[in-house]
């Protein structure tokens, strides 16, 4: 089981964060500055993997992949493949690229409530709910279709970081 | 999901302040805001609703506690629009746990939109359902959700997510959801065309074998068919094709769910998933391209794991190594990362271990891996790997390695090179150099057990003492070098070199008197140098050795003693206590002349006893986690010790992995951080119990008690077991006492009651064997796993193991080897079910060979019906209508209850707390009542819940009046019988509250319990957070 999902970038400010038991807020934040301290003391070329026993308690096991400013994790138990785990981080991403168009840390920031309704169409109760990003897309722009249709007025449309400016 | 400008400017707000506190204040602006709108219930608009509920969210994954407004986020899930209804499922499944009250408020609007036509509401209620999935849920809704998943109109996007939610809600409530005749829904769900609802459908499958795998045998060659049916690329559209390889997820879930039938017995079905095997093994290379690398390799580790599994032939098996050692030599860091892991599990395959040993050199090389995770992986393939003849090899790179180590894992490294020397040495000096190298190398990450163990090892061992006290003499000099050069690392770096040679050069040192430069006063002289610069707990140990010394002078020294002397005097007034004793003893017992030389004479020999380091080793592999294939893997007799990932013992937290790489600019406190767990345990208060350290070195009466004297008194002769005590009459099983030849360690009776109330700890031990026993509860159902260690270096034969369950559990113990190798655990699940409310036991039929001495114990095993309890903490809305339904007799009973064991009210409460019947503050009025409830589960009842009250009388503490009333008439009688039990004769576990009122039958002396799980885990995030 995955027991969860995290986003942060390269300075631990956390940018999405989804836990599979319940946690309370506290524990939450220690576990994702935990995480944070040791990932951004690990040198380039070297595994994807890291021992968390100490964090997350015993049969935990995280996989994490660094993107420009961006890490994404996940944690999961030993009922889940690390590789296979892997790649899943490499699904979401391509699914955030193809939905924005070369994601960049500034749309995962501000499309805050699209990147939950993402990330639930690929992993849900902390299982692999969907593999294909072509699937999840679909999924997702349907979706969209659904709020627009009722929100006849779209305030702010997806590019929101450039009518802000930074 | 757009268009929120009021979410992206307080996100942008927020990027923009400068530091922590500006954004604090942001953030309270905006919560404060929040909840002024939310009291204004006018003018909220669905729109504003949910816009400020997204800020919620926000502001949570920022790390601020959000405790209002999950009203507002749980009413969104009733507003008739998507974008609100949207907002609401998402919010509500991130902030509220499974046992909030408003989860209850919703269960009539997730179930509508569960069954609704609406696909798009069936599929955020279902991930709502699956993100939470709690036990209101699961009994309302699972029916519902089984439907979807079954039904040939939904799509896939439905049905997919029905699977999952089914998934999630039979793993954390497996009783309240019926999956009775699932087999053949199963078997059906397999034959899905479309990948994605196969692949959860796969998913939940492994959920339901991990749990029954018989019932679903008729699923297994439907996972061969699906695996061949992607081998072959047949049917796979392009969008589940991933970097090339048909769904690599799918296969991986299909490899997993077949590892948890125990075998497969089809030839056919067997034949064509070893084609498949055989093809992915042959198959996969090492390409350029990451992601296709990584998905290749998902699939061939599943296949290796599968292959272990499955036991295949020999030829396959050297295989699956060789492939293994390619991939710990590959460029790509992750597969040799999973080589290694891979390789250490391949250890537990009976016959390719000489296999594996070719690779040695390449294993050792990893160790110097840039990537910790690596360098860790490797270090434990070292250890499972090493037996009589690498251990020299092996050892002596641990010890190398030792000295360039990071931190975080000298203190692991240091323990695991311990083990190995003590269990593989060739010789004993070989033995002591190591162990000493290895003190004088990690310095403060040796755990105290290590000098302990060393000092044991050279006092048994009569031959090795001069040697022994030779070495230590050498040592001490190379810390007079150590002392010039590096002056300031001196203090923390040897303290227990410094112990260990100190005590070593007192007991044996007179062994030595003939070489030069080794009189007593030459030592004193040398040790006494070093006595401004050792710790604390230093001292106690030179001054004992200075005692030692100059009781073995002979004839006296009146020199020396003047010395000595002087130094006693001078510690006389230290204001440590221990320090201060040992000083005022000495000084007066060497005036005493004769009576001077029995009290210091030499250290008996140590009982035999296991080796405390690869206890502790053992004791954290009880403690892991069991996966079915981790568990079938640790049945199997060999090598079952070497796994564990050793922690620190005396319940000190785990080695601090994570602080010490966080780049901390400062190193000083990162050595402050990393001492502290050391500095602590060489503490002289008797620190967490651990029975066997030899704490006895470092008591105040060290000296005057030879180490078998006090644990004699803990042994008792098999049979008089608890079970014939009287007041626990409750036992209906025939137990007849038993007459053996074994001692006992600890009192079995007491053993059984303290497990009564936890769930892990030892149910029985002798000079041969331990029994441990480790359980969860869920419901009416039990999982137990008894661990036997044989304790000797010879087997233990004819093991048998058998359970006498009685009419109301369904017990299933798995086979107990017949044989138990030397030094090896074997472990035993034991699945337990709940028929009926009653207060009977299962006894454990126990009995093995060692030698030709047939021994053999009837245990009483901790099943009992507090068990099967959950606490429930109820208010008093809650509590008083269900008081008041129970009318009477049968369903209430009411007794008056004398000979009471008194006890304080607080005393009363927390007894109760621990055997889960919860007491509810405030509800009673009368302040010498208690109140309580509980829900207790079993097949025939279901949860039940039960409610209790116990009226004391102040002036006399020995009896009260108790009610107890629930929905079942057998129930309330049971329950009420078994608190009263309780309170008469008060279990073990709960000893401490009870400050020794004696008026009870008195037990046995206490035995010392393991520390129990909870407490060695010891919350390391907790430390963290402390830390950072």
């Amino acid at each position: 089981m995955i027991k969860a999902v995290m986003m942060m970038n390269t300075q631990g400010k956390p940018r999405l964060a989804k836990f599979y038991d319940y946690m309370p807020v506290e524990k939450q934040q220690e576990l994702i500055r935990g995480v944070f301290s040791v990932l951004c003391s690990r040198p380039e070329n070297v595994s994807n993997f890291l021992e968390i026993e100490s964090l997350f308690g015993p049969d935990s096991r995280l996989v994490y992949k660094h993107y420009a400013t961006l890490y994404f994790v996940l944690v999961f138990d030993g009922s889940e493949n690390e590789l296979a785990m892997l790649d899943l981080i490499q699904v979401l991403v391509e699914t955030l690229d193809k939905c924005f168009s070369n994601v960049c840390e500034l749309d995962i920031v501000f499309n805050y409530s699209k990147m939950h309704a993402v990330l639930d169409e690929i992993v849900f109760g902390g299982q692999v709910l969907e593999t294909s990003s072509a699937e999840v897309m679909k999924a997702v722009e349907e979706i969209s279709k659904l709020e627009a249709a009722s929100n006849s007025i779209s305030l702010v449309p997806k590019s929101v970081s450039g009518w802000r400016g930074r | 999901m757009t268009g929120m400008r009021g979410l992206s400017v307080f996100i942008s707000d927020v990027r923009n302040c400068q530091n922590k506190e500006a954004e604090r204040l942001r953030v309270d602006k905006e919560l404060g805001n929040i909840r002024t709108c939310f009291k204004n219930e006018k003018v909220l608009t669905p729109y504003k609703k949910k816009k400020y509920v997204w800020k919620m969210l926000y502001i949570h994954m920022l790390g601020y506690d959000v405790d209002f407004g999950h009203m507002e986020a749980v009413s969104l899930i009733s507003a008739p629009k998507y974008p609100e209804k949207q907002v609401g499922y998402i919010v509500t499944s991130c902030l509220l746990n499974e046992n909030h009250d408003f989860l209850k408020l919703a269960i009539n609007t997730v179930r509508n939109d569960i069954i609704g036509r609406n696909e798009t509401f069936q599929c955020l209620a279902l991930t709502l359902v699956g993100n939470i999935g709690g036990r209101d849920f699961a009994e309302s809704l699972a029916p519902d959700v089984q439907k979807l998943l079954i039904s040939s109109s939904c799509r896939p996007l439905v049905r997919k997510k029905a699977a999952l939610c089914l998934l999630r809600l039979f793993r954390k409530n497996p009783d309240a959801v019926n999956v009775d005749g699932w087999a053949d829904r199963m078997a059906q769900l397999l034959d899905e065309r479309d990948l994605g609802v196969l692949t959860s459908s796969t998913s939940l499958l492994v959920a339901l074998v991990s749990n029954n795998h018989e019932a679903y045998s008729s699923c297994l060659p439907k996972c061969v068919k699906i695996l061949e049916r992607l081998a072959r690329n047949q049917d796979v559209p392009q969008e589940y094709t991933y970097y090339g390889i048909p769904s690599p997820w799918l296969q991986v879930k299909a490899m997993r769910a077949l590892q948890y039938f125990p075998t497969i017995e089809d030839p056919s079905t067997r034949k064509a998933l070893f084609e498949v095997l055989q093809r992915i093994l042959m198959g996969t290379d090492v390409v350029k391209n990451v992601n296709k690398n990584n998905a290749s390799h998902a699939v061939l580790f599943e296949a290796l794991s599968l292959v272990m599994h499955l036991d295949a032939e020999k030829e396959m098996m050297s295989q699956c190594v060789a492939l293994l050692g390619k991939f710990i030599s590959v460029r790509e860091p992750n597969i040799r990362y999973l080589g290694l892991e891979n390789m250490t599990r391949m250890l537990m395959v009976t016959d390719v271990q000489d296999i594996i040993k070719k690779h040695q050199s390449q294993i050792i090389t990893s160790l110097k891996d840039p990537d910790i995770s690596i360098r860790r992986r490797a270090l434990d393939l070292l250890y499972g790997m090493c037996d009589v003849s690498n251990a020299k090899d092996i050892v002596e790179e641990l010890l190398q390695y030792l000295s360039t180590a990071e931190f975080s894992m000298r203190e692991e490294l240091s323990l695991k090179a311990a083990i190995l020397a003590e269990k593989f040495a060739p010789d004993l000096s070989w033995y002591v150099d190591v162990i000493l190298q290895l003190i004088d190398k990690a310095g403060d990450f040796v755990s105290d057990d290590i000098w302990f163990r060393v000092v044991q090892f050279v006092t048994n061992n009569e031959d090795l003492q001069p040697y022994a006290a030779s070495k230590a003499r050498e040592y001490l000099d190379k810390i007079a070098i150590h002392e010039t050069m590096v002056k300031g690392l001196l203090k923390s770096d040897h303290w227990s070199l410094s112990q260990v040679s100190a005590y070593i050069l007192g007991e044996y040192g007179h062994l030595l008197a003939r070489q030069p430069g080794c009189s007593a006063s030459e030592l004193f002289s040398i040790l006494h140098e070093k006595l401004p610069t050792v710790s604390t707990p230093t001292i106690p140990i030179l001054l004992s050795t200075y005692a030692k010394l100059l009781m073995h002078t002979q004839p006296p020294d009146p020199e020396l003693q003047k010395k000595i002397w002087a130094v006693f005097k001078k510690y006389e007034s230290c204001i440590d206590v221990e320090i201060q004793q040992r000083a005022v003893e000495y000084f007066e017992l060497s005036k005493k002349g004769p009576a001077f030389m029995d009290v210091l004479a030499e250290m008996p020999k140590f009982p035999e006893r296991q080796s405390s380091l690869i206890k502790k080793a053992e004791y954290v592999e009880d403690t892991a986690d069991q996966s079915a294939i981790k568990l079938r893997a640790q049945q199997q007799p060999s090598n079952a010790l070497v796994l564990a990932d050793p922690q620190p013992v005396n319940g000190a937290p785990p080695p601090l992995k994570v602080p010490i790489l966080s780049g901390s600019t400062d190193p000083e406190s990162v050595a402050r951080s990393v001492s502290h767990p050391n500095g602590t345990l060489s503490n002289i208060d008797p620190p967490t119990p651990s029975p066997d350290l030899l704490s006895d070195l470092l008591g105040p009466l060290a000296i005057e008690a030879p180490p078998g004297a006090v644990s004699n008194e803990q042994h008792g002769p098999v049979g008089v077991e608890g079970v014939s005590d009287e007041v626990d009459g409750s036992a209906i099983v025939p137990v007849e006492e038993q007459t053996n030849t074994v001692e006992l360690l600890g009192n079995i009776a007491e053993r059984f009651h303290a497990l009564c109330l936890k769930d892990s700890g030892v149910l029985y031990e002798d000079p041969h064997i331990q029994i441990g026993i480790k359980a969860e509860w869920r419901g009416h159902h039990g999982r137990l796993v008894l661990f036997m260690g044989n304790k000797n270096t010879s087997p233990l034969t004819s093991v048998q193991a058998l359970i006498l369950p009685p009419a109301h559990l369904r017990l299933d113990l798995s086979p107990v080897p017949d044989t138990i190798p030397p030094r090896a655990q074997v472990q035993s699940p034991l699945e337990v079910m709940n028929i009926r409310p009653s207060r009977d036991v299962a006894v454990l039929d126990f009995s093995y060979k060692f030698g030709t001495n047939v021994v053999s114990a009837k245990l009483r095993i901790p099943a009992t019906l507090n068990k099967f309890l959950q606490p429930l903490q109820l208010t008093s809305e809650e509590f008083f209508p269900q008081w008041r339904a129970l009318s009477g007799p049968p369903l209430k009973l009411q007794e008056v209850v004398r000979g009471v064991r008194p006890l304080a009210l607080p005393e009363m409460a927390n007894l109760f707390n621990s055997f889960h019947v919860t007491i509810c503050p405030g509800l009673d009025p009368n302040p010498n009542n208690l109140v309580a409830s509980t829900t207790f589960y079993s097949e025939s009842t279901g949860a039940m819940l039960c409610l209790a009250r116990i009226e004391t009388d102040p002036a006399d503490r020995t009896q009260l009046r108790m009610t107890v009333g629930s929905g079942d008439p057998t129930l309330t009688f049971e329950l009420k019988e078994f608190i009263k039990e309780q309170l008469i004769t008060i279990p073990m576990g709960s000893r401490a509250l009870v400050p020794a009122a004696g008026s009870a039958p008195s037990p046995a002396p206490p035995v010392a319990q393991p520390p129990s799980p909870a407490a060695l885990a010891d919350d390391p995030g907790a430390m963290l957070a402390g830390l950072l």
